[in-house]
């Protein structure tokens, strides 16, 4: 295949690195930078450097954060009896959206996927285990995903923190809110169905 | 369930409409609810045809190849576009498969995200000159048989199914793992739970289907004027038993997890799951013999028949609605008395025959679609 001369081929490379861009994206995406204003582009340069130079892993929860502690590490008006354990920095922001959860977090940075290589030593586990004791923790909510590796994740946990006398949950799935059970997918609607809670 | 409960409703594919689908440039056709025999030589595209028919129910090819190979050669995509009636509900499909890149389907002109939306849009039964295969073939051709006609009665099989073979995929790796470090095995108990529940799923849905359709299969096969005692049962080697009736299926999780413990060593040696509905099998038997060896080729074929005719049957019992019938070059592989007795036994429904031979004479043809180079011939 034809490629472009130079500096112009080696953005294209780059952005054809990027998770779900494809050589034909890359491409429009470099093409665009080629037009943009100086500035434009610049401003853009230095937030992909400053990104890296600042942001940092949260030294307790592992959360993205720009100081030693996560601002819901540092947040002291939050619970520090409670603990909800993620997968990824974006689940806290999907659960913070909420306004319905005031204790702290723990992102696992990942789940259990053999496939990949991951078991519990290349996630944030023994960390877990560690805040637990040390910061007095009582409640664990565990809202990995609820695929195949969430749910392998999930027990693993379960079966790790349940002995040590804690109050382990497991975030429900089920129906999305203001939708309709008849066009609810019978899989969901089945899950929900099996996960129901007395009125 | 839709059109539950009301026999006399007839799922039927309307209307067609092709672009660059394998030899077909462009083709639009009005389909009868009867029966409709596509006929011409071979390589006229009689056969694409059915497999474009089928596409909204199994949202792929028919034939076990990759979707691509659909595409017109030299083209960028195929359009299949058809509208199914079910009952008083007129839905319209459309599926754009690409040569390179994603697909694209719409019912409704809604876009759809998920395979599993389909579910229930078009339902199929296919009867292939390879049908021999689900007698004489490896176990796996029969598991499919039986996982089709499940999938297509409720998407949550389809969805077991599917997690399943993520979850075998993910032990498979982890045994691997543990077999050269054994500090890996702390995680091997959820994936043995989770095997369990969609693997028990599984098992429970094909025990009881195998044993709705013991009737109509012998049924069927007596119907194609065959002597013998047919007898089809579940294999489960994993299992003290082996052979499972539907009677096991209430029990079936506390099985599965005893076998695993027991076979746990064998497993890491050989890193590999070795238990599970992977693994299973239906043994077919002719007069209690195995039927793969000791049936005569006529025998097999009319077996293979009656399998289908009865997942036929099962189905459309189960959903009150006949599932469209898709015979491709099925009557040239049997000879006058069996094919005869076949034309017999078609349910009433849509039905789509695809034949490079003359078919029996007391087939009572609705429309009749001659191909020639990728197009209908107007006579």
């Amino acid at each position: 295949m034809a490629s472009y001369e130079g500096s112009v081929q080696r953005l294209i490379d780059e952005f054809g690195r990027l998770p779900g861009i494809g050589p034909k994206s890359a491409q429009r995406i470099a093409f665009h930078l080629l037009k943009l204003p100086k500035e434009d582009a610049h401003r853009l340069a230095d937030v992909i450097v400053e990104v890296k130079a600042k942001v940092v892993w949260c030294k307790r929860c592992f959360n993205i954060a720009e100081s030693d502690l996560c601002s819901y590490c540092a947040d002291e008006r939050r619970e520090a009896h409670l603990v909800c354990v993620v997968e990824e920095p974006k689940d806290i922001v999907a659960i913070e959206r909420t306004a319905e959860y005031r204790g702290k977090y723990h992102v696992l940075q990942g789940a259990i996927s053999p496939i990949e290589g991951i078991g519990p030593e290349q996630l944030r586990v023994r960390e877990l285990i560690t805040r637990i004791s040390g910061e007095g923790i009582t409640e664990v909510i565990i809202a990995t995903n609820p695929n195949i590796e969430g749910e392998a994740t999930a027990m693993y946990l379960a079966n790790l923190l349940k002995p040590a006398g804690l109050v382990v949950s497991r975030i429900a799935s089920g129906l999305p809110v203001g939708g309709d059970l008849e066009y609810a997918d019978e899989v969901t609607l089945g899950r929900a169905m099996s996960g129901r809670r007395e009125l | 369930m839709i059109g539950g409960g009301r026999a006399q409703t007839q799922q039927h594919v309307a209307t067609l409409s092709l672009t660059d689908f394998r030899c077909i440039h462009n083709l639009d056709l009005v389909l009868g609810t009867g029966i409709t025999v596509v006929i011409g030589n071979n390589g006229q595209g009689k056969t694409s045809l059915l497999e474009a028919i089928g596409w909204p129910a199994r949202a792929t090819s028919l034939r076990s190849v990759n979707d691509a190979a659909v595409v017109r050669a030299g083209c960028d995509q195929a359009v299949i576009r058809s509208e199914i009636v079910d009952a008083d509900r007129r839905q319209s499909f459309e599926a754009e498969v690409r040569a390179v890149g994603r697909n694209r389907m719409q019912v409704n002109r809604q876009p759809v995200q998920r395979i599993r939306d389909l579910h229930g849009l078009l339902r199929i039964t296919v009867f292939a000159p390879d049908d021999l295969q689900l007698i004489k073939g490896s176990p796996s051709g029969r598991r499919v048989y039986l996982d089709e006609i499940l999938g297509g009665l409720a998407p949550r099989y389809a969805a077991a199914l599917h997690d399943y073979d993520r979850i075998l995929k993910q032990r498979n790796a982890l045994l691997k793992q543990i077999s050269r470090d054994r500090s890996a095995a702390s995680t091997l108990p959820m994936f043995d739970e989770q095997l369990v529940s969609a693997g028990s799923e599984i098992i429970r849905g094909r025990l009881r289907l195998l044993d709705r359709l013991s009737d109509p299969m012998i049924n069927f096969y007596r119907a194609m004027g065959e002597g013998g005692e047919i007898l089809a049962t579940y294999r489960a080697e994993w299992d003290d038993d082996a052979m499972l009736g539907s009677g096991d299926a209430e029990n079936i999780e506390d099985r599965l997890r005893t076998a695993i413990e027991r076979r746990r060593q064998h497993e890491i040696d050989r890193q590999v799951g070795l238990v599970g509905p992977h693994r299973d099998d239906i043994v077919l038997r002719l007069n209690q013999m195995d039927a793969r060896t000791q049936a005569s080729q006529g025998e097999q074929r009319s077996f293979a028949l009656a399998l289908r005719l009865a997942g036929h049957a099962v189905m459309t019992d189960i959903l009150g609605s006949a599932p469209v019938l898709l015979l491709d070059d099925v009557f040239s592989e049997l000879d006058t008395r069996r094919a005869a007795a076949l034309v017999c036994q078609l349910p009433v429904g849509q039905t789509i025959i695809s034949t490079a031979t003359r078919l029996p004479e007391d087939v009572e043809v609705e429309q009749l679609l001659e191909m020639e180079s990728g197009a209908v011939v107007v006579r």
